[in-house]
């Protein structure tokens, strides 16, 4: 059994391999966490997510760009491939449930598939509906799934005011369900003028947003 | 001096009379789709009314140019991709890329790029349009058409999640795939420039810093969109980028096209002090959150600090959304009739 100052040793070598999108570093850490019987849910959100919020943070500042970006993903997802199978199940049950895609006439899911990584490492049900979707398919999955939460992308502004007619359509049938809409044209006061919950700057933000909202709406 | 004078000359570095207002990129409305009562996703697959659609916008409210084609697939669907038309949605949907060519750079590196792509795929139509236009209006205003810059083509013929990686894992690779793509912008260009157009927008989006670092452009992009520009010769080019383009704009200006246009998100007194006096520099009216959603009171305010900031031309940020209202498309222009020489900046100095 490791000892919580080499446990930490550990985690800063993951959050450092993701923010250096170092992936065989961080799948060799990855290896030594399981060797020495450190918690691997603890390494993934102490470890790797920390490194991933770093990455957010030089996103933001402009250090880093879409393909460091993506980049540091790989080396998450590395990590993630051998962690995952020892974490425990969070007793068998999601933290929640969500439907997400990018609205139909945009074809571009980088920043869907970021979100949607998040969404699968916090341990979320996610169901993808991928890119190009058309605005009633994302209706439909909502009423089979039963989804907590529906997420929204879209690159272009040609194609954001599709999100609209999504949004009152699952407020219709559903009002309970929370939405979230994200992407390059979205703005907070888009997402207030157009009934959303929720708008999500980045992946980050996405995440949290999410279980504040499922939290919520478990209150209720 | 007319539109188009005013339009050409001063894309040849001459003095003209005021600042024109115009674009180098899409301008259909749905208030001149009505006129004719074409649908939106019909004008990309037939000439003639792709050059009534282009031609309204200068009859409807003035504007300084005519525009074809309208969508970002031209190219790609020459090269060989198939592409959506949203025929059947009820919406106006631009047509986008249903197939890549190849999800893998090294196949695409492979791939026999046709060597007559400029009569493939719709280029011919688009063709047919610029020459429709000049046949209609080219006396009175001038005709213009884009091109995609290199790596954006690539971005819609292979994984964008791929590219993006090896632009920064294997330059050369990227570089060596650019290199052979914009012998298709050139050929395309070439093939809008024998139809009659003036001018030509090369529209290099996918590689705006909000994506890309300042360091990958200079490296990998700049390279190819120099070679677009040096084929082109002694044809009119503007280069546009959207998003923030601040942290490239020397490099932009150093692409050697006659002008560039940047969006509302770039600071034009910044790019001026970068860039110098005489680079003609055009911009930069915010197209959806102004021109279609603004009132025409804000678009005036937006055309004055566009020309405060120093632009030698008013364009729109990108394509008119076409739900663009009249009101606000008029006044776009006629605030640019009635500022264009007293408030021109570079004109004064």
């Amino acid at each position: 059994m490791a000892t919580e100052d080499r446990t930490r040793e550990l985690f800063e070598a993951l959050k450092q391999g993701v923010i250096d999108f170092d992936e065989d570093a961080v799948r060799e850490t990855a290896q030594q966490v399981l060797a020495e019987g450190v918690d691997p849910y603890r390494a993934v959100f102490e470890g790797m997510l920390d490194g991933m919020s770093e990455v957010g943070r030089l996103y933001e500042e402009q250090e880093y760009f879409v393909p460091e970006m993506l980049m540091c993903a790989d080396a998450l997802y590395a990590g993630l491939d051998i962690l995952k199978p020892h974490m425990p199940k969070n007793g068998g049950k999601a933290r929640g449930t969500v439907v997400m895609g990018v609205v139909q006439g945009d074809v571009h899911d980088i920043g869907k598939n970021i979100v949607k990584m998040m969404f699968d490492v916090a341990g979320f049900e996610v169901h993808d509906l991928g890119r190009d979707v058309p605005l009633e398919k994302f209706v439909e999955e909502q009423l089979n799934t039963n989804s907590d939460l529906v997420c929204l992308s879209a690159m272009m502004t040609t194609t954001m005011i599709g999100m609209k007619e999504v949004i009152s359509a699952i407020k219709a049938k559903n009002p309970n369900c929370r939405i979230m809409i994200g992407g390059a044209p979205v703005s907070e006061a888009i997402a207030e003028k157009w009934g959303a919950d929720g708008y999500a700057k980045d992946a980050n933000n996405a995440l949290k947003d999410a279980l504040r909202m499922i939290q919520s709406l478990k209150e209720i | 001096m007319n539109s188009r004078e005013r339009v050409l000359e001063m894309l040849q570095g001459r003095q003209v009379d005021r600042i024109p207002c115009y674009s180098g990129m899409g301008n259909v409305t749905l208030a001149g789709l009505e006129q004719y009562g074409y649908r939106f996703c019909d004008v990309h697959s037939n000439a003639g009314m792709m050059a009534d659609a282009a031609a309204s916008s200068y009859k409807l409210f003035g504007y300084e140019c005519a525009v074809a084609p309208f969508d970002l697939c031209v190219e790609a669907e020459a090269v060989g991709c198939s592409i959506n038309d949203y025929e059947a949605v009820n919406a106006i949907l631009y047509p986008t890329i249903r197939e890549k060519i190849s999800e893998d750079l090294d196949q695409l590196l492979a791939y026999p790029l046709p060597a007559d792509v400029a009569s493939r795929g719709r280029v011919p139509l688009v063709c047919e349009a610029l020459r429709l236009l000049r046949q209609d209006i080219g006396a009175e205003v001038a005709i213009g058409a884009y091109v995609l810059g290199p790596y954006t083509l690539a971005g819609q013929l292979t994984d964008l999640d791929k590219l993006f990686k090896l632009t920064y894992k294997k330059p050369d690779l990227v570089n060596a795939v650019l290199d052979r793509l914009a012998d298709v912008t050139i050929a395309v260009a070439g093939a809008y420039r024998a139809a009659g157009a003036d001018y030509l927008c090369i529209r290099e989006m996918g590689a705006t810093t909000d994506v890309l670092g300042p360091r990958l452009f200079d490296k990998t992009i700049s390279p190819h969109l120099k070679k677009v520009s040096a084929a082109c010769g002694n044809f009119p080019t503007i280069l546009h980028i959207c998003g923030g383009t601040n942290k490239i704009v020397k490099e932009m200006h150093g692409v050697g096209c006659s002008a560039i246009s940047v969006e509302a998100k770039n600071d034009l007194h910044k790019s001026r002090a970068d860039i110098g006096q005489e680079a003609l520099i055009f911009g930069n009216v915010d197209s959806y959150n102004v021109l279609a959603n603004g009132s025409p009171e804000e678009v005036e305010q937006s055309v004055l600090r566009s020309i405060e900031g120093g632009v030698d031309a008013v364009w729109p940020s990108c394509d008119i959304w076409p739900t663009a209202p009249l009101a606000n498309l008029t006044a776009m222009v006629e605030t640019v009739k009635k500022y264009g020489l007293e408030k021109w900046v570079r004109r004064a100095v």
